[in-house]
C-alpha cells in the first residue's frame, strides 16, 4: 500500500509539477519586460486544450507520427521516475540508473527526430538536425558531469551519486549542467522558444506540424525534462543528504525555483546566440564540467 | 547427442550444401538450415553446459593431427556465425533469386557454404596450420562472394580491395603462426601457451592480422567499399559476423598469449577513436549501405573498448570492473551481429524494391514497405544503443566496466574516462546517423520516380527480418538470460573469471525494459485511440504556405548531416564542388560533395604511388636494349673485381 502511494506520490510531482516551470519563466520573464504576462497555469489550460482538440496530420505522416511522441513522452517518464526526489529517494535505484536515464533521454530525443521528419517538411528537418547534432555535444557535457558525481561518490547509482554535494568543484559543475540545460531544453541563448522565424528555431521547428493530442504530449514532455534537468542540477550541487527532511524538501523546492527563475532572467537578459556560437558554448560546457571532473578526482583522493 | 556429432553433422550437410548448391536450391537450403542448426546446437551445448569440447583425432592433414577444439569463447561466436547463417540463406531465397540472378545465385549458394563452412572451421581448429588454411579458404569465399555481381566495376574494385586487405592482414598471421610454431616446435593451439612469457610481443603481430579483419580503426579500409558492394545477405553476413573472425582472434590470442603491459591501453584507445571516428564517417555518408559498414568500424570500436578494459584489468590485479566489461564486449558481438543483419536485411529489401543505394533518391518508402520500414526503425533503435533494446545492454555493461574502473580510481582510469567520453559521443552520432538514415530512406515526400515506384519485399525475405528481430528485443528485454552464456564465454578467455556473480543490476534493468515496453504499447494506444476519436484531419505538409511543396524540397541526407561533418571535416575532408547563381541570367547552378575515405585515399593511396613512382625509375633499367645490359654485366665484374683487388684483405 505504501508503495503504491509513493508511486502516486512520485507520478504527482513530476507530472502534475512539471507544466508549472514554464509558467513560471514566462511570468519572470514578463515581471522583467513591465507586462503582465500570461498566468502561471497557461500550459496547464493549453495543455487541456490541445488534449481536446483534433489532429491535423501530413498526407505524408506515417503512424510514426503519432507514436513518436508517445515513445519520447514514457522515455522522459521513465527518465524522471529514476531521479532520485531529495528526501524520498528514488523509485527504483540500481547500479548504472544513471546511464539508463541518460539513454532514455537520447530515446527521447531519436523519437521525437523521427516524428519530426515524417512531414517531409525542410523545417522539421532543420530543427532535427539541429537537435540531434547539438545533443552530441550535450550528451558529452552530461557525461561528464555525471562522471565528476561518480568519482565524487565513489558511486554509479543516482542515489547515492546524488547525495552529498559536489563539493569543491559545484560551482563548475553549476555552471555546466545549467548550460546543458539551457541547451537540451531549447532555451535562449540556444534556441528562442518563442519566435516566429522557423528558421532559428530548434525544438520549435521540429514540433511545428504537431497538433491536437500528440502536441500536447509533447508539450508536457518538454516540461518534464525541464523539471528533470532543474532537480538534477539542484541535487547535484546541494548536499541533499545531509539534510533533515522537511529541509531537504524545502530546499529542493527553492533550488527548482532558483533554476527555473534563472532560465527566465537568462531569457530576459541575454538574445539567442547565432548558430556559429552554439557549439562554442556547448565545448565551454563540456570543458566546465571536465573541470568538475578533475576537481572531484583531486578532491576526494582522501 | 554430443557436440562431436553434431559438428560432424553440420559439417556434413554444409559440404553436401556447397554441391547441392549449384543445382538444387531447396536441397542446399534444407541442408544449409540443418546444418546451421545442428552446429547451433552443438555451441549451446558447451555455452549452457559446463565442458568444454574437445577432439584429437589421429588422422593428419598436412602432416599435422587434427585438433577440434569447441570452448565457451568460439562456441559464442559458432552460435552468432549459426543464427545469421541460416537467416542469410533464407534471406537469399528471395532477395538473390535464381530467377533475377540465373548464373550468380547457384554460384552464391556455394560459397555461402563453403564461407559457413570455413568460419566455423576457423572457431574449431585448434592447430595453427590448419587455421591458417581455414582462414584462407574463409577469405576467399568471402572474396567470391562479394564479387557475385562481378559484371560492375564498382564491385570488382571492392572485391580486389578486399582480398589485397585481408592478405596483408593473412602475411602477418603466417608470421604469428610461424613464430609461435617455431617457438612451441609444435602448431598446436591452446591455454598452455600463456605460461611462456617469451610469447607476450606476438600480441601485436595478432592485433595487426586480425585487426585488419576485424576492420580496427585505420585498418578498416576495405570494409565501406566491400560492404557496400556486396550482395545484401553477404553484407550482413560479413558485417554481422565476419568481422567478428578477427574479434574473435584478437580475443582468441591474447587469451591465450601472455599480453605486453601496454596492450590494454592500446586496445582501449583504439577502440574508442574507432568508435567515434567510425560513427563520424557513418553519419556523413548518403549511400545507405555506407553507412551501415561504417557504422561496424564503430562498433567493432565498442566491442574493442570492453576488451581493452578487461585487460586492463587482468594487469591491475584481476578487478572484477574488468569483468563487467569484457562481458558487455562479448554480449555486444551477437548484439551487433543480430541488428546490423537485420538493418542490412532491411537495406536489401529497399535496394531489391528501388534500385539505389543512394538515400537522397528515396523517402516516402514506409508506405510502400511497412514491414520493412517497421523492422529497419527497431534496428535502428538498437544499433543507436536505445533501451528497451539488446544495443543497450551491451553498451550499458561497458559503460559500468569502464565506470568501476573510475570509481575504484585505479590506474585504468586514465583510459577509461576518455573511453566512456568518447563512447557518450559515439552513441549520440549513432544516433543522429540512424534519424538521418530512416528518416531519408522511409519518411517524408518519394524524392523520384523508383522511390514511388517500391513494393514491399516478400516473405522469404521478411521472415528472417523478423526473426532477427525478435533476437533484438528479447536479449534487450530478458537480459539476464544471455549472462550465464556471457560468463562461461568469459571464463574462458580468462579462468579467473569463471564464477559467476549474481547479475542483480541486469534483473533489474530487464524488468525496466518490460515496463518500458508495455508502457511504450500502452501509451502509443492510447494517444492514437484519442486521435482518432478526436478527429484526424489530413492536409498537405504546411511548409510556410507554399500551396504544393515538391519532394525536393524536403531537407536533404547532406544537409541533415552538415552541422557534424563540419565538426569532422578534419578527417572527413569532403570533396566539394559548387557552382552558385551569378549575373542576370545565371547558368545551373550546382553542389556536389562526395565524402572519400580519407584513410584509403589520402594516406594509403599516396604512399601506394610514391612506391609505384620510385618503381618505375628503377624500372628504367630495364629497356631491353642488350648492348646496355652487356654494359651492366660489364660494370658489374668491373665493380666486383675493383672489390677484391682493393677490398682489403679478408
Amino acid at each position: 500500500m505504501n508503495t503504491v502511494l509513493e508511486l502516486i506520490f512520485r507520478l504527482a510531482w513530476w507530472l502534475i509539477l512539471a507544466p508549472l516551470l514554464p509558467g513560471i519563466i514566462n511570468k519572470v520573464k514578463a515581471w522583467v519586460a513591465g507586462r503582465r504576462g500570461p498566468p502561471v497555469l497557461q500550459l496547464y489550460y493549453d495543455l487541456a486544450r490541445l488534449w481536446r482538440k483534433s489532429v491535423v496530420m501530413s498526407t505524408l505522416a506515417s503512424p510514426g507520427f503519432v507514436i513518436g511522441p508517445a515513445v519520447a513522452w514514457v522515455a522522459l517518464l521513465g527518465a524522471v521516475i529514476l531521479v532520485p526526489l531529495g528526501p524520498a529517494g528514488a523509485a527504483l535505484s540500481f547500479r548504472g540508473d544513471v546511464l539508463l536515464m541518460l539513454y532514455l533521454l537520447a530515446l527521447a530525443r531519436f523519437c521525437t527526430a523521427w516524428a519530426a521528419m515524417e512531414t517531409g517538411s525542410a523545417f522539421e528537418g532543420m530543427g532535427a538536425a539541429r537537435e540531434v547534432s547539438y545533443a552530441v555535444l550535450a550528451e558529452a557535457a552530461m557525461v561528464a558531469a555525471m562522471l565528476s558525481l561518480c568519482v565524487q561518490t565513489g558511486s554509479v547509482s543516482l542515489a547515492t551519486m546524488l547525495a552529498p554535494s559536489a563539493g569543491a568543484g559545484a560551482v563548475l559543475l553549476a555552471a555546466g549542467l545549467f548550460t546543458v540545460l539551457l541547451a537540451e531544453n531549447c532555451r535562449v541563448p540556444f534556441d528562442d522558444p518563442n519566435t516566429h522565424l522557423e528558421l532559428t528555431m530548434i525544438h520549435e521547428a521540429m514540433i511545428l506540424d504537431h497538433s491536437g493530442p500528440p502536441l500536447a504530449v509533447i508539450l508536457h514532455g518538454a516540461s518534464m525534462k525541464l523539471l528533470l534537468f532543474s532537480v538534477l542540477l539542484t541535487e547535484a550541487v546541494l548536499p541533499m543528504g545531509d539534510l533533515s527532511p522537511f529541509a531537504a524538501t524545502g530546499v529542493l523546492l527553492g533550488g527548482v525555483l532558483t533554476a527555473t527563475v534563472g532560465v527566465g532572467l537568462v531569457e530576459s537578459l541575454l538574445a539567442r546566440f547565432a548558430f556559429q556560437r552554439v557549439p562554442l558554448l556547448l565545448t565551454t560546457a563540456v570543458l566546465l564540467c571536465l573541470f568538475a571532473l578533475l576537481v572531484a578526482w583531486k578532491g576526494g583522493a582522501a | 547427442m554430443s557436440p562431436g556429432v553434431l559438428l560432424l553433422v553440420a559439417a556434413g550437410c554444409l559440404v553436401a550444401g556447397i554441391v547441392s548448391g549449384l543445382r538444387w536450391p531447396r536441397t542446399w537450403l534444407t541442408l544449409t538450415v540443418i546444418g546451421t542448426a545442428a552446429a547451433l546446437g552443438a555451441s549451446l551445448w558447451v555455452l549452457l553446459g559446463s565442458t568444454d569440447w574437445e577432439w584429437l583425432s589421429d588422422i593428419t592433414v598436412g602432416g599435422e593431427r587434427l585438433h577440434l577444439r569447441l570452448d565457451a569463447l568460439s562456441a559464442l561466436f559458432l552460435a552468432l556465425l549459426c543464427v545469421v547463417g541460416a537467416s542469410g540463406a533464407l534471406y537469399a531465397r528471395g532477395y538473390w533469386s535464381d530467377r533475377q540472378f540465373p548464373v550468380s545465385a547457384p554460384r552464391g549458394r556455394a560459397w555461402w557454404s563453403s564461407l559457413v563452412l570455413c568460419m566455423g572451421l576457423v572457431l574449431t581448429l585448434s592447430n595453427g596450420l590448419h587455421f591458417l588454411i581455414a582462414w584462407e579458404l574463409f577469405t576467399v569465399s568471402a572474396y567470391f562472394l562479394i564479387t557475385l555481381e562481378n559484371k560492375r566495376p564498382a564491385v570488382r574494385a571492392a572485391g580486389w580491395l578486399y582480398l589485397a586487405a585481408s592478405h596483408v592482414g593473412t602475411l602477418v598471421l603466417f608470421a604469428l603462426f610461424a613464430t609461435l610454431a617455431s617457438h612451441n616446435g609444435n602448431w598446436d593451439l591452446g591455454p598452455a601457451m600463456r605460461e611462456q612469457a617469451g610469447l607476450a610481443p606476438l600480441f601485436w603481430l595478432a592485433l595487426f592480422g586480425f585487426g585488419v579483419k576485424a576492420g580496427v580503426f585505420p585498418l578498416h579500409v576495405w570494409l565501406p567499399s566491400a560492404h557496400a558492394n556486396a550482395p545484401s545477405h553477404v553484407s550482413a553476413m560479413l558485417s554481422g559476423v565476419a568481422l567478428k573472425m578477427g574479434v574473435y582472434g584478437i580475443m582468441r590470442f591474447n587469451g591465450w598469449l601472455p599480453v605486453p603491459p601496454a596492450a590494454g591501453w592500446v586496445v582501449i584507445g583504439l577502440g574508442s577513436l574507432g568508435a567515434l571516428l567510425g560513427i563520424a564517417f557513418a553519419f556523413a555518408q548518403n549511400d545507405f549501405k555506407r553507412l551501415l559498414a561504417y557504422c561496424s568500424v564503430e562498433n567493432v570500436g565498442v566491442i574493442l573498448i570492453g576488451l581493452g578494459g578487461a585487460l586492463l584489468a587482468v594487469t591491475q590485479g584481476d578487478a572484477p570492473w574488468g569483468r563487467l566489461a569484457l562481458a558487455g564486449a562479448l554480449l555486444h558481438v551477437w548484439n551487433h551481429g543480430a541488428f546490423k543483419s537485420l538493418l542490412f536485411f532491411s537495406a536489401g529489401s529497399v535496394l531489391h524494391a528501388t534500385g539505389t543505394r543512394e538515400m537522397s533518391r528515396l523517402g516516402g518508402l514506409w508506405r510502400a514497405m511497412p514491414w520493412t520500414a517497421g523492422l529497419f526503425a527497431l534496428g535502428a533503435l538498437a544499433v543507436s544503443g536505445l533501451p528497451p533494446l539488446n544495443g543497450f545492454v551491451s553498451e550499458w555493461l561497458v559503460y559500468l566496466g569502464l565506470l568501476g574502473a573510475i570509481t575504484s580510481k585505479a590506474p585504468a582510469a586514465w583510459a577509461a574516462i576518455p573511453a566512456v567520453i568518447l563512447l557518450a559521443l559515439a552513441g549520440a552520432l549513432a544516433l543522429a546517423s540512424f534519424a538521418k538514415a530512416g528518416a531519408m530512406i522511409f519518411l517524408g515526400a518519394p524524392r523520384t520516380q523508383t522511390a514511388m515506384r517500391a513494393h514491399e519485399c516478400g516473405r522469404w525475405m521478411l521472415g528472417p527480418m523478423i526473426a532477427l528481430a525478435v533476437v533484438c528485443a528479447v536479449i534487450g528485454l530478458v537480459p539476464a538470460l544471455v549472462w550465464p552464456v556471457v560468463t562461461r564465454a568469459a571464463g574462458s578467455w580468462h579462468p579467473a573469471w569463471a564464477l559467476a556473480e549474481s547479475p542483480a543490476p541486469l534483473v533489474t534493468l530487464g524488468l525496466v525494459h518490460v515496463a518500458l515496453a508495455l508502457a511504450v504499447v500502452g501509451v502509443a494506444a492510447g494517444l492514437w485511440w484519442k486521435a482518432q476519436t478526436n478527429g484526424v484531419q489530413r492536409g498537405l505538409t504546411w511548409d510556410c504556405g507554399y500551396a504544393t511543396p515538391t519532394a525536393r524540397m524536403q531537407y536533404t541526407g547532406g544537409s541533415f548531416a552538415g552541422i557534424g561533418v563540419g565538426w569532422f571535416s578534419w578527417i572527413l575532408q569532403p570533396e566539394r564542388s559548387l557552382r552558385r547563381l551569378r549575373g542576370v541570367l545565371p547558368a545551373s547552378a550546382f553542389r556536389q560533395e562526395r565524402m572519400p575515405e580519407t584513410v584509403l585515399e589520402r594516406v594509403i593511396a599516396p604512399m601506394g604511388e610514391g612506391v609505384l613512382r620510385v618503381s618505375s625509375a628503377v624500372r628504367r633499367l630495364q629497356h631491353g636494349r642488350l648492348q646496355a645490359y652487356v654494359l651492366y654485366v660489364v660494370a658489374g665484374i668491373a665493380a666486383l673485381g675493383c672489390l677484391v683487388l682493393f677490398g682489403g684483405k679478408p
